[in-house]
């Protein structure tokens, strides 16, 4: 499968031809911290002034560096298609073979943050319990009326939440023989007919 | 197997597997190794340096030492949880592979702080929320806007609750004619009452 790439962002990586090896290296190597940690503009303005050009245009480099990058670790795409996408820009053998390591060289570590980008549910963290035994109340005394009070903590990208719930133990034998129902389907044919392709 | 330690239930996979651990290490050392997982149960922190000394001899790596450390909270929280006596908690380990001077040397640092273990459990279970502190004030109103005699008393309330989760403690204020607050008392010295035969 083919990377396409767009007239504007053929004409950022553009720039990459106008410079030498070492620096095609080192703004690959810009790019993948951007990816990791997040943009640092500054470092733009110190690439212009030394290379002497606009660091809009140093931007418009490392920016289309990434976008090339991170397009291709998503497809997964493979070394030859990789290596086709990039013959497209019309860059010299040497600007290509460093393009396809640096691709190669960081494509897992791309898509583990890739696959982190995605959205969460709140998740289970853990759970308290309580039982009590309501004895009287205010309407009527003598009374023997249990109940389980759980706390429920949540997390959703490192904030906690926590909810928290009452039941009588008849409803919470019902709720822990669905869940058991729950696990079991793990255990059906359909179930690990599925798990079996997948795997 | 059914382990009363783990509330008449099997024994954990992980914990079966790092009794093996426990066994490499000197007796002496677990015991006292026991005493900092205890100080740590209690809230007390854990001194990890020490720890990490302790099981030099045994030229443990740092997956070791933690699981050690887990392994022993589990044991010693476990079985206060469940009131279980030292002899049956050694009988217990040794059945599942833990020599018997290490099982002993565990059991008696159990033994000594088994109480107080079990009193800060106690403190740690699922609360909602604690009353912190109340306040009062009685105020006599003289006049108003509706009523130029009124003479009236006029106690205020205010509460101080500490809320579960984040110990934030918030102010619950109210105001009542003397009345109410003679329901009210009296509906508190019944409840009082009743938790009085309770305890």
């Amino acid at each position: 499968m083919l990377l396409v790439l767009s007239e504007e962002h053929k004409e950022h990586l553009g720039f990459l031809t106008q410079v030498d090896s070492a620096v095609v290296g080192e703004f690959g190597r810009i790019a993948v911290e951007f990816l990791r940690k997040g943009t640092n503009p500054k470092i733009y303005e110190g690439a212009a002034r030394k290379l002497n050009v606009s660091s809009d245009v140093i931007q418009h480099g490392v920016e289309g560096l990434t976008y090339l990058l991170t397009e291709g670790s998503k497809l997964m795409i493979s070394e030859i298609d990789f290596q086709d996408s990039v013959l497209v820009l019309g860059f010299s053998e040497e600007l290509n073979k460093l393009l396809l390591q640096l691709y190669l060289d960081n494509r897992k570590e791309i898509r583990n943050i890739l696959g982190e980008l995605a959205p969460k549910l709140p998740s289970y963290h853990s759970l308290e319990w309580r039982l009590d035994v309501q004895l009287a109340s205010r309407s009527l005394r003598q009374q023997i009326k249990p109940a389980v009070t759980i706390k429920l903590h949540l997390d959703q990208n490192g904030d906690q939440t926590t909810k928290i719930l009452q039941t009588d133990p008849a409803t919470l034998l019902h709720l822990i023989q669905q869940l058991e129902q729950a696990l079991g389907e793990m255990k059906t044919n359909h179930c690990r007919r599925i798990v079996r392709n997948i795997k | 197997m059914r382990f009363r330690f783990c509330g008449n239930l099997d024994c954990p996979d992980w914990v079966l597997a790092e009794i093996s651990t426990l066994a490499k290490i000197s007796s002496v050392k677990l015991k006292l190794i026991c005493g900092q997982v205890l100080k740590d149960l209690q809230g007390e922190g854990i001194d990890y340096e020490k720890i990490l000394k302790l099981t030099s001899d045994a030229r443990f790596e740092s997956g070791d030492v933690k699981a050690t450390i887990a392994v022993l909270s589990f044991i010693l929280s476990s079985a206060a949880k469940h009131s279980v006596d030292s002899d049956s908690l050694s009988s217990e380990l040794q059945q599942l592979g833990l020599p018997k001077e290490h099982a002993t040397g565990l059991c008696r640092s159990y033994e000594e702080k088994q109480s107080p273990l079990q009193d800060s459990l106690r403190t740690h279970s699922l609360r909602l929320n604690h009353l912190d502190s109340v306040s009062w004030r009685v105020d006599q109103t003289l006049s108003s806007s509706e009523l130029q005699q009124v003479n009236e008393p006029l106690v205020h309330l205010k509460f101080t609750v500490r809320d579960g989760d984040r110990g934030v403690m918030e102010p619950f204020a109210m105001s009542m004619s003397a009345e109410k607050f003679r329901v009210l008392l009296a509906e508190l010295r019944q409840a009082h009452a009743m938790m009085k035969t309770l305890s």
